[in-house]
């Protein structure tokens, strides 16, 4: 389980997070929506530690840390505990794919040389690119480079996956390929929570949809309550508001 | 037009001697240098209170002044301030153990330092953002993600100004002649005078650092090529 | 080696170097004068890819950029006279200046010819383009497109070229120039205050390297607010480094709170 507490964080006079309380169950599948400017992505950078809030606590399962005091040996254990998907992958670009995955646990999980190879092959595998062992990142069009992204995350068996708008960078035609990867680690049990702009993906997948906007959860609840009947009038006008780009889809 | 072109071979063959004299000053000044410029580099881009202070000023003192200031300033400074120290606390080390050639690797490595932390710092900061994210996601420490993700790519991308420090040093040894320290210049100088055959000398001694840059360069390019592979792609 | 270190020493040899400098900076600015025109003498050939010619400039950038400029001054000293014999004109009265400053010019014609390829190859392909569809010819697409914007992009090569050349201008007193430098060592040994001597001129070079520095920055800002189009060319990637500064040094302020 993973649990944020009065999370609060400013820029400068600019505050993008207040008081944030959210709660996620163990292989829970949260997706986070919100206008650009909401704050979600900030909010997926604090589980990470890639932002330090000013204020706030996290639990995620038996390990606490209390923002405001953690030290370096905290922010190591967080991280630790949860992995991220970027919006522009950010593989590492002097390594192959494979090294891309094996990385990490060698590094920071300490696994042998073989173990690490094995386990990075079958999650690359699991991704569909068993093939692509030793390309570079540059050699792969930006959907393979995402789904290396979610094995380099899926290997690490983190906690949580965080995965920070992970379509929004890539071409229309190659949003499909990764969507369909991250549905099948989403049936696996695996914790997420995902910050996302696909509607339909939404809907399907998530079993506990948030609300953002400036800066607050307006709403929270199950998918087919925040899609069918939204309470707020916030919530409502944005989901008019994207819904209506692509309605005749439906 | 009085020129001996069979003494520039023989000139040559005797400016070998001081090769490995030259090669030393140059590799010893740029090994330090660049350890001392990443420290500089980083101290520089972590704001590390105080002493990025410090760190800049050293480099804008280095890179304000003339390299021949830092060997003479080394030269008859560092003597005073050792000797001074010695005598005030009766320490049995006096500055006349030191070589000549310490003062030249000491001072030398100190140039070396602050335009190798310009070229470190640079190359840091060409380094994508997302890429030590990256590593931190994976649950790396600060170090481990520099020495593993950042200081690799930053290398690749440094590689070029590396080389031109290099040859930059290599150029930069034939000053050791004003401290006596005989490198392939000095050696120039005095094959020169001993046989009065001054511009054959110095065309054997242009010769032989015209080929190390070439070599050199011949290498970097080469170094170059096979580290940016993973670029090949194209796809940024 | 020397006498005890006296601090008034420095001050008082200020004056005494200060009053060299017109001779120093005279070296650096003939010396970028022609190193300037040389530089384009020898770009032009490999910018329009002249065959022959093209060699020549190659050799000369490759071995002007791949020797010590102190061998230089000396090939350029013992060098010159020969060659002037050829055509008989004699050398043996020339004024040492002379030598240093056709040296230093060489040199730095050298790298001056790679900054201005650089600095011409960086102008956008496009612009050429866009210069002959308004019906340019190709000389006017040069001098009104080209150059203008390949000026602001050499600025900063150039501000490094020129004081790189003052500091090494500290060398020109290996050929008995009197210069600062030459003066500094003409100080130090009449006094044996050899430490206060080096300081006292590495003040001088340090204000002066300084100053040009400014300067040239100076420079750039100007040419740049002219040039609108080069304005977001050039700006992007500095204000793109800065950027990343601010979100290293911000990033790290994030995850380590000390």
């Amino acid at each position: 389980m993973i649990k944020l507490t009065n999370i609060s964080k400013s820029f400068g006079k600019h505050e993008v997070l207040h008081r944030i309380n959210l709660t996620v169950e163990k292989g829970g599948v949260v997706v986070i929506l919100g206008p650009s400017g909401s704050g979600k992505t900030t909010l997926l950078r604090c589980i990470n530690y890639l932002e330090k809030p000013n204020e706030g606590q996290i639990e995620i399962g038996d390990f606490s840390l209390d923002y405001k005091h953690a030290n370096k040996k905290d922010i190591h254990n967080l991280r630790q505990r949860s992995a991220m998907v970027f919006q522009h992958y950010n593989l590492f670009k002097h390594k192959t794919v494979l090294e891309n995955v094996m990385e990490g646990l060698i590094i920071v999980q300490k696994f042998s040389a073989d173990a690490a190879k094995s386990k990075s092959i079958e999650m690359l595998e699991k991704v569909g690119l068993g093939a692509k062992l030793a390309a570079y990142p540059s050699q792969l069009s930006g959907g393979q480079q995402q789904r290396v992204g979610i094995a380099r995350a899926l290997a690490l068996n983190p906690e949580v996956i965080l995965f920070d708008e992970p379509t929004s960078a890539l071409d229309p035609e190659l949003v499909g390929e990764v969507l369909d990867v991250i549905r099948k680690i989403a049936k696996e049990g695996i914790t997420m929570i995902v910050v996302t702009h696909e509607m339909g993906f939404a809907r399907d997948v998530s079993n506990h949809v948030v609300f953002m906007d400036e800066g607050v959860i307006v709403e929270e609840g199950r998918p087919q309550d925040i899609f069918g009947a939204p309470k707020e009038e916030r919530t409502k006008q944005f989901l008019k508001r994207i819904t209506s780009e692509w309605a005749y889809s439906i | 037009m009085k020129i001996d072109p069979l003494f520039i071979l023989t000139a040559l063959l005797s400016l070998i001697k001081a090769l490995p004299t030259t090669l030393i000053i140059t590799v010893v000044s740029v090994s330090i240098g660049l350890i001392l410029g990443s420290t500089v580099a980083l101290i520089r881009i972590y704001r590390i209170p105080v002493l990025h202070r410090i760190a800049a000023a050293y480099v804008m003192f280095i890179r304000g002044t003339p390299m021949l200031m830092h060997l003479l300033l080394i030269y008859f400074g560092l003597p005073m301030l050792i000797d001074g120290i010695s005598g005030t606390w009766g320490l049995p080390f006096h500055s006349n153990q030191i070589p000549l050639i310490g003062f030249v690797l000491i001072s030398f490595s100190l140039t070396a330092g602050a335009y190798m932390s310009e070229v470190v710092r640079a190359g840091i900061l060409a380094v994508n953002r997302g890429q030590i994210e990256a590593a931190y996601s994976v649950g790396m420490t600060t170090a481990q993600a520099l020495r593993r993700i950042v200081l690799p790519q930053a290398l690749s991308v440094c590689l070029p100004n590396l080389s031109n420090s290099l040859i930059g040093m290599l150029h930069a040894s034939t000053l050791a002649f004003t401290v006596s320290v005989v490198d392939i210049n000095a050696q120039a100088q005095i094959v020169a005078a001993t046989n009065w055959k001054f511009l054959e000398s110095y065309i054997a001694a242009a010769l032989l650092f015209w080929g190390m840059t070439v070599l050199i360069e011949r290498a970097t390019s080469r170094l170059e090529k096979r580290i940016n592979n993973y670029n090949r792609g194209g796809v940024a | 080696m020397g006498r005890q270190f006296d601090f008034n020493y420095v001050l008082d040899f200020l004056p005494k170097l200060l009053s060299y400098l017109h001779i120093t900076l005279f070296i650096v600015a003939s010396s970028i004068v022609l190193g300037i025109i040389m530089g384009f003498i020898v770009a032009l050939p490999r910018l329009y890819n002249v065959p022959v010619l093209k060699r020549v400039s190659q050799v000369y950038v490759s071995f002007f950029r791949g020797t010590p400029i102190l061998i230089q001054l000396f090939l350029i000293y013992y060098g010159l006279p020969e060659l002037l014999k050829l055509v008989h004109v004699d050398a043996s009265r020339t004024n040492v200046l002379v030598f240093v400053i056709v040296a230093y010019a060489l040199h730095s014609g050298a790298f001056i010819s790679e900054a201005i390829r650089a600095a011409v190859n960086a102008v956008d392909r496009g612009q050429i383009e866009a210069a002959y569809s308004v019906g340019m010819s190709g000389y006017q697409a040069l001098t009104r497109i080209v150059l203008p914007q390949a000026l602001a992009i050499s600025i900063p090569i150039l501000a490094n070229l020129v004081i790189a050349n003052l500091k090494d201008t500290s060398l020109a007193f290996t050929l008995g120039a009197m210069e600062m430098t030459g003066k500094s060592q003409t100080l130090g040994s009449a006094t044996r205050h050899f430490l206060e001597t080096y300081i006292a001129l590495s003040l001088i070079y340090f204000v002066i390297s300084t100053v040009l520095e400014r300067m040239f920055f100076y420079m750039e800002a100007r040419l740049l607010r002219h040039e609108r189009q080069v304005v977001e060319k050039e700006r992007s990637p500095r204000k793109l480094i800065g950027w990343r500064k601010r979100e290293i040094a911000r990033l790290e302020k994030g995850v380590d709170p000390h």
